[in-house]
């Protein structure tokens, strides 16, 4: 397992190489550049070459592109390795450390919740399969999945934050309340309900059909046939071998934790990385852009590897 | 799964007729179409996609600019004839705008998942056919594009190579969106290259090309529409998606992303703005799933999945 771990880490050097590659070449070769919006008759062009000197912007491509490459991975002892931020002149990593623990609160709730809500609902369709319960689930699932993720978040606000007026509009506390743990919770609730909404969606359908799979398996028929309780064949025979792909699927899910729930971050000011990275967009700071498409590939090449080490360890039929 | 039901002909009791195939043969098309109607919600969805298309086509051709055309003494009137969805605080034509809007969503999806297809197949050929180091350069390839969240991508390469332009759109959407269908082809050809007919064409003299054009492309494609026809709803989210962060279709041209970020300003006055363009594309999401759904049970009955 060690050895399968380590060699996939060696396989990811190129991936992470060409990731860079390719998200330096999109904000390098673009047309204009970040300070574009300063010139104006006011500024004077030797203030705008010193803005380039300074972001090491003058240099040519190539030379910059090995500067960025090499001083990024000195991160974890040197604070100013993602560079300064274009729009607060900040360091970058701070800026992007900072902002880790919203999102993690905001997507640590709702997948917790859409775990607790998504796995007893799949179990339930696939055992009482074609039943109106079951039906019922596919229709609404269905549904759900169908929602694009930031309308839901912008009616879930618009019915509950401006009709009804239950909950705040945006952000993550109130003026003066940061700290309180009920004021947080009062703001968490839209934009996690937003995002748990369209994952249990989708997880129950996933949990539904790996539990109807299981439950054709020859082992179920031949629990059952032993007279064993039926929930008893349910939870223990079924359920565990169930959750098999959907341990897989968790994995998976790590890389939209961090930077997936970036447009409803988005529609509630809901101060996250992703928010941070649609900024960063919007204000072409590009050392920000380019450390989170760096930070995004790389919870991509982790979530995957997690996912495949934890299909390893929950199924020991499978040796690496 | 059932096994195939077997009609009994009129007029005789069951299990008395003689064992003999009475079906018919059936070309390949009539299977699929037959397998298609069965499912009764992707006729539906073929329908409704129908429509929906229609609309965008006709109804914006029909009302000429009223999409766009402002007025001082139609602002806010209620609901017509004329404007099923009243007029909006510019006095713009509501329905007409949203009409505009979908044939812009539908135009950018379509379009984009055209791209999708010609590189992913492309590449997934290439791939597959040639093998080798071909094949491992470019699937590594895969891997990269991969592995950079889609949606950022497709952001950065919008806002910073053209905002607001629909083919920068359809561009940046195709060029993250091909490895599915890469994927797909590639599998496809790996065991087609050994079929019989494909060497057959080798032992007549056929050239790569035309081995793979003419032999194996239309053999590979079934997994690939499939494919398509489910990405047209992701392109339409997306494109939605960017609009509505400023970064797609920017007013005065009409989007369902830029209609209801526009909703949200209105609110107080109209909360019913947001839920026009909303509703609009969950019809277009739920059109295009179940279209797919239906197209993978009648082209490709292998590729089944028993969960839906």
């Amino acid at each position: 397992m060690a050895r399968y771990v380590v060699r996939r880490l060696i396989q990811a050097i190129p991936i992470i190489i060409g990731i860079s590659i390719i998200a330096f070449a999109i904000v390098h070769l673009a047309p204009g550049d970040p300070f574009d919006r300063f010139r104006s008759n006011k500024v004077s062009p030797e203030v705008i070459e010193n803005l380039r000197r300074v972001y090491g912007l003058d240099q040519p491509l190539p030379v910059q592109f090995v500067k960025w490459f090499t001083t990024f991975w000195t991160f974890p002892w040197d604070s100013t390795a993602w560079g300064y931020s274009i729009t607060d002149g900040l360091p970058v990593r701070d800026k992007i450390f900072e902002r880790i623990p919203s999102t993690l609160q905001l997507m640590g709730t709702s997948l917790i919740l859409t775990i607790i809500i998504a796995i007893p609902v799949g179990i339930l369709g696939a055992v009482r399969q074609y039943s109106i319960a079951d039906k019922t689930i596919a229709v609404i699932t269905t549904i759900g999945y169908a929602l694009p993720t930031f309308w839901l978040g912008i009616i879930l606000r618009q019915i509950f934050a401006q009709q009804l007026d239950l909950f705040p509009l945006f952000g993550k506390h109130s003026f003066g309340k940061e700290g309180d743990v009920l004021d947080l919770l009062w703001h968490l609730f839209l934009p996690a309900l937003t995002i748990t909404i369209v994952g249990v969606a989708g997880w129950s359908r996933y949990m539904r059909a790996s539990m109807l799979e299981v439950l054709r398996a020859d082992y179920i028929r031949t629990a059952k046939a032993k007279g064993l309780a039926s929930s008893r064949v349910i939870f223990k025979h079924a359920l565990r071998n169930a959750l098999i792909p959907i341990v897989t699927l968790l994995g998976l899910t790590i890389p939209t934790l961090l930077a997936g729930a970036a447009i409803t971050e988005a529609v509630f000011s809901w101060p996250g990385l992703g928010f941070l990275g649609v900024s960063a967009v919007q204000e072409r700071d590009y050392p920000v852009v380019l450390a989170f498409t760096m930070i995004g590939g790389a919870m991509v090449i982790i979530g995957n590897l997690l996912a495949d080490v934890l299909y390893a360890v929950v199924d020991p039929r499978i040796k690496y | 799964m059932e096994s195939t039901q077997t009609t009994p002909l009129p007029g005789t009791a069951a299990g008395a007729v003689d064992e003999v195939d009475l079906t018919p043969v059936r070309t390949y098309w009539q299977l699929v179409r037959q397998r298609f109607v069965r499912h009764r919600l992707a006729v539906i969805a073929f329908f409704l996609m129908a429509i929906l298309i229609a609309m965008a086509l006709f109804i914006p051709l029909l009302s000429g600019d009223a999409w766009k055309e402002t007025s001082l003494e139609r602002i806010n009137q209620p609901p017509s004839l004329t404007a099923p969805l009243g007029y909006d605080n510019l006095g713009i034509n509501t329905f007409a705008r949203l009409m505009k809007g979908l044939q812009t969503s539908l135009f950018i999806g379509f379009s984009a998942v055209v791209v999708i297809v010609m590189i992913g197949v492309t590449v997934g050929a290439m791939a597959g056919y040639f093998g080798g180091w071909a094949d491992n350069a470019l699937m590594r390839f895969v891997d990269i594009v991969l592995s950079i969240p889609t949606f950022f991508l497709i952001l950065m390469l919008v806002a910073f190579w053209g905002t607001g332009n629909a083919w920068v759109i359809i561009i940046a959407i195709g060029l993250t969106g091909w490895t599915t269908a890469a994927r797909l082809v590639r599998a496809e050809f790996l065991s087609l290259r050994e079929a019989d007919f494909v060497q057959a064409a080798k032992a007549l003299g056929a050239g790569d090309r035309r081995i793979v054009v003419r032999h194996m492309i239309p053999s590979a494609m079934a997994p690939v529409v499939v494919a398509a026809t489910l990405g047209i709803a992701d392109s339409v989210v997306i494109e939605a998606a960017l609009s509505f962060l400023g970064f797609g279709i920017t007013p005065p041209e009409a989007s369902l992303g830029n209609m209801l970020t526009k909703a949200q300003d209105y609110f107080y006055r109209d909360p019913l703005l947001a839920w026009y363009p909303g509703i609009t594309l969950i019809l277009v999401v739920l059109a295009a799933s179940f279209l797919g759904d239906g197209l993978r049970d009648a082209l490709d009955p292998r590729q089944r999945v028993e969960a839906n």
